[in-house]
């Protein structure tokens, strides 16, 4: 186990260093990333200017932005070499010090820590709604295979699988908020139970058609288990089918479905920048496509640093999960 | 037949006229077609015969283990009661208590993710409302009857973590825990090595004689039945077509396909390099099967009569039977046997060499 555990921190730690090194070229070796930080300020011959060499252009006010330009090289380690940025980077990135937004002066750590919340209270919600949505409906159709209700539940999720998610979000808004006012329409941030209680329209919209795939996933794989000759033992022991159902069939037939729970995390966030959009929910979602509009070159790659590596980490406690799932995968 | 009068009584298990079919796309398999047996408290019957010829089928109907699909009639009774009306009651504390299974292949019939001692201690918490703790000293306790050693150890590993012999010692213990009055062995050794098959034989023999349990051990080798069953019924295409009390159906056989299953294994005091005699042919098809006797095709017995119809069993049950026209051992089955080496040829077109057969 300790092996087991050892080997998949290693190939974590690999696959952070990837995904790091990847932001950190795209913001660093794509272009000049001076001109990310100072605009055209980038293009002064503040050396030049200094020794007397290039005639100052700007009347009066080049030593301020010498001095501009000085404090950003300073600030994102400019004046070192390449391989000690990385290093110098990562290190503020792990101790939370993302840069500072252009749009605002604002530090992005500060943004990230405003919106983050919100985002994650929305990406567990719809996680609990579509494995709770899932589990059951999965073992009720699994139990009666290819009977009435398992018909109808092939043809329902491959319904929710094909709506967009804009479309199931106005769906739902218009049925159980507007119609018959069941839920909220807007956001409401008053309360933790207020914001729980708002947040179940958008956890839906996410999650339904997340439920529907895990669905379909686990029906397949019970069918399969239950064929097995450790289910028939079971029924030879005389153990009821519910019993056999969850505490046999269930957990062995849970692959497929951690397996896409891991992954599905990335198309989570992806389907989160369109329902805080919908349901007027400042996180995350929203920020990353208002930065990208406005150019908001830190705000942007913090968050799809933040992003990538939640994800990363996540992936890797599914690995953990396996194990505990099943015993076999541990001696691997 | 003389033991069977003694133990006289009703029989714990008794199957009439089960039929059980399949329908399919290509057609509906016939199963098994009419097969009737008694086994009484503390016997064991053997049920023997190729794949194919319904044993299995045959076992999981009686635990009720077949899928939904199937298509069963006839009668089984548990002492005295109804088995299928029990099992569509959903009883409790029937199957694993009265009657269980242990089942072909040690490799698949355990919970890969689940540890061997709560394999065993879940029935003992289900069915006797053990706590936790009992269970496991008493599923330690059953690992040690069936001779696994290092016990205490042993209910703390996953089933990967043993060998095929050891899974099948684990899967025999954990249908004994509850103390089952019949238990149903499935090709119980057909997976193991042949070194560890006398051992699970013999440990399911003693075991079966200590606690006076009834057995129905299924086999395709006559010779796991020869020495442990006291009645042995040999299948074929879904029929019982012959069967007896072990010593009669070996050493008095009357249906050719007996003859040939005891002739197909191969005798340690058989010269160097003996060629086996295997059965010529295949199993037949159960879908939509000739009215014929189902071995016709492949006996060297088989006579015109042989292919107007399917031969029932005669007598009653309990005694020598036999469903064949032309038994082996018999002046008639000698007579066709004569008729066919004269032929070279059986009336179902199966070629005759004098290698390939003579009666009883």
């Amino acid at each position: 186990m300790a092996r087991f555990v050892l080997r998949r921190v290693a190939l974590l730690a690999a696959v952070l260093f990837a995904v790091t090194f990847l932001g950190f070229s795209a913001m660093n070796l794509l272009g000049d990333p001076l001109v990310n930080v100072v605009g055209v300020l980038a293009e002064l011959d503040c050396e030049g200017i200094e020794a007397g060499l290039v005639e100052d252009t700007t009347v009066d006010a080049a030593s301020r932005d010498c001095d501009t330009v000085a404090a950003a090289k300073a600030q994102y380690h400019l004046d070192q070499p390449v391989p000690l940025r990385y290093v110098l980077w990562v290190g503020d990135l792990a101790t939370g010090d993302f840069g500072t937004s252009f749009q605002n002066d604002q530090p992005v750590s500060q943004v990230v820590r405003e919106k983050l919340p919100e985002t994650l209270i929305l990406l567990v919600m719809a996680q609990i709604v579509s494995l709770g949505v899932a589990v059951p409906w999965g073992v009720i159709a699994a139990y009666r295979a290819n009977r009435a209700f398992d018909r109808g539940s092939t043809v329902a999720s491959f319904g929710l699988l094909s709506v967009p998610n804009f479309a199931l979000g106005v769906v739902l808004l218009y049925l159980l908020a507007l119609r018959w006012q069941v839920f909220p329409s807007a956001y409401e941030s008053d309360n933790l139970g207020g914001l729980v209680y708002s947040m179940v329209l958008p956890a839906l919209t996410l999650g339904l058609p997340l439920a529907a795939s895990y669905q379909r996933l686990l029906r397949t794989d019970l069918i399969t288990t239950l064929q097995e000759d450790f289910v028939h033992m079971a029924r030879a022991k005389g153990l009821p089918p519910l019993r056999i159902m969850f505490r046999h069939a269930l957990r062995p037939s849970m692959f497929s479905v951690v397996t896409v729970f891991g992954v599905s995390t990335g198309a989570l966030i992806g389907g989160s920048l369109v329902v805080e959009q919908i349901f007027g929910i400042p996180g995350i979602g929203r920020e990353i496509v208002t930065a990208v509009i406005r150019d908001d070159f830190p705000v942007v790659l913090a968050i799809v640093m933040l992003v990538a590596c939640t994800f990363v980490v996540l992936n890797f406690l599914v690995d953990l999960f396996y194990g505990w799932l099943d015993p076999r995968v541990r001696a691997r | 037949m003389a033991d069977q009068a003694a133990s006289a009584g009703a029989p714990l298990l008794s199957v009439r006229d089960l039929h059980v079919r399949f329908p399919t796309e290509r057609g509906t398999v016939n199963a098994v077609n009419g097969v009737s047996f008694d086994l009484y408290e503390g016997k064991t019957l053997a049920i023997v015969g190729e794949s194919g010829s319904g044993k299995s089928v045959t076992a999981k109907t009686l635990m009720n283990l077949l899928p939904r699909t199937a298509r069963v009639s006839g009668e089984v009774t548990y002492d005295g009661k109804d088995v299928r009306a029990l099992a569509a009651g959903k009883v409790k504390h029937f199957f694993g208590v009265q009657m269980t299974m242990v089942f072909q292949d040690p490799m698949t019939s355990l919970n890969p993710v689940k540890k061997v001692g709560e394999q065993i201690a879940e029935t003992l918490r289900y069915h006797l409302g053990r706590s936790r703790g009992e269970a496991l000293a008493e599923a330690r306790e059953l690992l040690n009857v069936v001779g696994i050693p290092e016990p205490a150890r042993r209910v703390s590993q996953y089933p990967h973590e043993l060998s095929g012999g050891l899974r099948q010692r684990v899967v025999i213990a954990m249908a004994l825990a509850c103390q089952p009055r019949l238990l149903i062995a499935d090709e119980p050794t057909t997976a193991v090595d042949v070194t560890v098959q006398k051992h699970l034989l013999d440990l399911l023999d003693g075991l079966r004689r200590d606690r006076g349990m009834s057995m129905i051990l299924i086999t395709h080798d006559l010779g796991v039945a020869h020495g442990r069953a006291d009645d042995v019924a040999v299948m074929y295409a879904g029929r019982v077509v012959e069967t007896a009390d072990a010593r009669s159906l070996f050493f008095d056989m009357r249906h050719p396909y007996t003859e040939a299953l005891l002739r197909s294994i191969p005798r340690i005091d058989d010269p160097v390099h003996h060629r086996l005699d295997p059965i010529p042919g295949r199993p037949p098809e159960l879908i939509d099967p000739p009215d014929e006797c189902a071995f016709a095709p492949r006996c060297v017995y088989a006579q015109a009569d042989c292919l107007g119809g399917v031969p029932t069993l005669s007598g009653l049950v309990g005694l020598h039977r036999f469903a064949c026209l032309h038994p082996t051992g018999t002046e008639r089955g000698m007579a066709a046997m004569a008729a066919n080496r004269a032929a070279g040829t059986t009336a179902a077109g199966l070629a005759v060499t004098d290698r390939g057969g003579g009666g009883g």
